[in-house]
C-alpha cells in the first residue's frame, strides 16, 4: 500500500517554527508538540450546509485541518458511462495552493481519491438512486496532519446533509507509530516522523470497517492495539458527528 | 411497540428496532445479519400502526422530515418534461419535475414512436405529435437505456400539455390532436394530454 507520498515535500526544508536541527517531538513529560497525550484526539468541529449550490456540504476542523466537502446529485451520468442498475460514486480530493506549509500547486491527488471512494461506496446504498451518479467534492483547506480521515469523516456527513441513503455514518481515525508507543490523530510533525501509520474507517453503530490502511512496518499485536485505539476513537467522533447532524435538522426546524 | 408521541430524531446508522417487532418503511432498512432495523436517512422517526386487515402484527417505521435527495426517476412515476429535439422516429426530452417535485439537475428521456399513442401505433409521425420547446406531461416506462430513460404519452392524460405557436403565444389545446394559437387563430397538430378536471 502507497503512503502518503504528496504530503511530503520532495525537497527537505526547516520549519521555521523549529531552530534545532533535530527536535525531539516529545519532551520528559511525553507530551505531544501541541500537549495532548499520546491517547487524545484533537477537538473536532463539524458543520453541514456550509456550500449552497451543493445538494449537500459539510466543513470540518480538526486540530489545525480544515476540510469542506461538497455533493452534488444524484445527477445524470455521463453519456460515456455504461449503463449501471445501481448508483455511481465520483470522488475528487485536492488541496488547495495555500493549504501546505510549503505553497503547492493545488493538485488533485488521486491516492486519496481512490482512498475516500473506497471508504465511502460500502456505506451508501447505491440501489437507491438507479443509473445516475453522486459526486463528492473534497477540498482541504488547511493540512496539518491526519487529513484523509478528516476528509472521509466530513464527506459522510456532507452525504447525510444530501439526504443520500446510507447504511450507518462514516467515522475515520488514524494512529502514528513511534517505536513502541501510539500516537492517535497525529499532526504534520508527527506524521513526518512515523514509524508507521494506521488509518481505520468503519461504520461505529454497525461496528463493521470499510477501509483499512496500514503503512511502515507494524507487529500483529501493536496492529490489534492500534486498531482498538481507533475504533474507541471512531465511535466518539461518530456522536459528534450525530449530533451535528441532529442540530443541523433542528435548525431547518424552525 | 408503542407509538412514540414525542419525535426522536435519528440519524443514519441508529438503530431503530429489531426486526422481529418492527418492519422497515421509508429511510429505514432492516440488517438480515443481525435482526435489527437501522435508520439511513436524517430525520424524525415514525411508527404506523399495522393496517386493521393485515395479517403482518409488526408496525412500520418511518423516517421523515428531513430533505431526501433530489428526486430520480423511477419507472412508473409521472414526469414533466421539455422536448428538446424531434426525430423521425423518437423525440428527446429532458425531464424537469418527478410527480410533484422539481429535479435539481435534468434526466435526459426519450420518447419512441410506438409509445407516443396506444392506438395506430405504426402511423404515429412525430412531427405532428411534439416540438422542440413543448412542455409534455409522460410515464416513465423503463430506465431505459445507458443514454435516457424511456417515456411513454400512451394515455389519455399524458402529452403536450403546454405549446408555444409560431407567433410565440400559448396555445389552447381544442382536442386530444390539435391545438390553437390564440392570436392568429392558427391550429397545430400535437398529442395533446386530456386536461385535469
Amino acid at each position: 500500500m502507497a503512503g502518503k507520498g504528496g504530503s511530503t515535500p520532495a525537497t527537505y526544508s526547516p520549519s521555521p517554527t523549529t531552530d534545532k536541527k533535530k527536535p525531539s517531538l516529545f519532551n520528559e513529560d511525553l507530551a505531544r508538540p501541541d500537549g495532548r497525550s499520546f491517547h487524545q484526539c484533537r477537538p473536532a468541529f463539524f458543520r453541514t450546509g456550509a456550500v449552497n449550490a451543493a445538494s449537500g456540504s459539510a466543513y470540518a476542523e480538526v486540530g489545525n485541518t480544515k476540510v469542506i466537502v461538497s455533493v452534488f446529485g444524484p445527477r445524470e451520468s455521463k453519456k460515456a458511462m455504461m449503463y449501471s442498475d445501481i448508483g455511481r460514486l465520483n470522488c475528487n480530493v485536492s488541496f488547495t495552493t495555500f493549504a501546505t506549509p510549503i505553497r503547492g500547486q493545488g493538485s488533485d491527488h488521486k491516492e486519496y481519491s481512490s482512498m475516500l471512494h473506497k471508504a465511502l461506496e460500502g456505506a451508501i446504498i447505491l440501489e437507491t438512486f438507479p443509473k445516475t451518479t453522486v459526486d463528492v467534492f473534497a477540498l482541504v483547506l488547511e493540512s496539518s496532519g491526519s487529513d484523509l480521515p478528516v476528509v472521509i469523516s466530513c464527506a459522510s456527513l456532507a452525504l447525510a446533509d444530501a439526504g443520500i441513503m446510507m447504511y450507518d455514518l462514516v467515522a475515520s481515525v488514524s494512529v502514528s507509530c513511534f517505536n513502541k508507543n501510539l500516537v492517535i490523530d497525529p499532526v504534520l510533525e508527527e506524521e513526518n516522523g512515523q514509524d508507521g501509520s494506521l488509518m481505520i474507517t468503519c461504520m461505529p453503530s454497525r461496528y463493521e470497517i470499510t477501509q483499512l490502511t496500514v503503512t511502515g512496518e507494524w507487529s500483529t499485536p501493536k496492529i490489534n492495539e492500534g486498531m482498538q485505539l481507533c475504533l474507541d476513537a471512531c465511535a466518539k467522533l461518530a456522536k459528534i458527528m450525530r449530533s451535528c447532524l441532529k442540530e443541523a435538522v433542528s435548525d431547518s426546524q424552525e | 411497540m408503542e407509538e412514540e408521541k414525542e419525535a426522536v430524531m435519528v440519524t443514519p446508522g441508529e438503530v431503530l428496532g429489531r426486526t422481529s417487532d418492527v418492519k422497515a418503511g421509508r429511510g429505514a432498512y432492516a440488517a438480515l445479519h443481525n435482526n435489527t432495523v437501522y435508520a439511513s436517512l436524517t430525520g424524525f422517526r415514525h411508527t404506523v400502526p399495522p393496517a386493521p386487515d393485515s395479517s403482518d402484527l409488526r408496525p412500520t417505521v418511518e423516517v421523515t422530515g428531513h430533505k431526501a435527495h433530489g428526486p430520480v426517476p423511477q419507472p412508473g412515476s409521472v414526469v414533466i418534461a421539455r422536448v428538446t429535439k424531434v426525430m423521425a422516429r423518437s423525440a428527446s426530452a429532458d425531464i424537469m419535475c418527478v410527480g410533484p417535485k422539481s429535479v435539481r439537475e435534468k434526466f435526459t428521456g426519450i420518447i419512441r414512436q410506438q409509445d407516443v399513442r396506444a392506438t395506430e401505433i405504426d402511423k404515429v409521425d412525430m412531427h405532428l405529435s411534439f416540438h422542440p420547446g413543448d412542455i409534455v406531461r409522460a410515464l416513465v416506462l423503463s430506465l431505459g437505456d445507458a443514454r435516457a430513460y424511456f417515456l411513454s404519452t400512451a394515455k389519455n392524460e399524458l402529452g403536450v400539455v403546454s405549446a408555444e405557436s409560431i407567433a410565440g403565444a400559448t396555445m389552447v389545446p381544442v382536442s386530444w390532436t390539435e391545438m390553437q394559437c390564440p392570436l392568429t387563430g392558427q391550429i397545430e397538430q400535437r398529442k395533446v394530454a386530456k386536461a385535469a378536471s
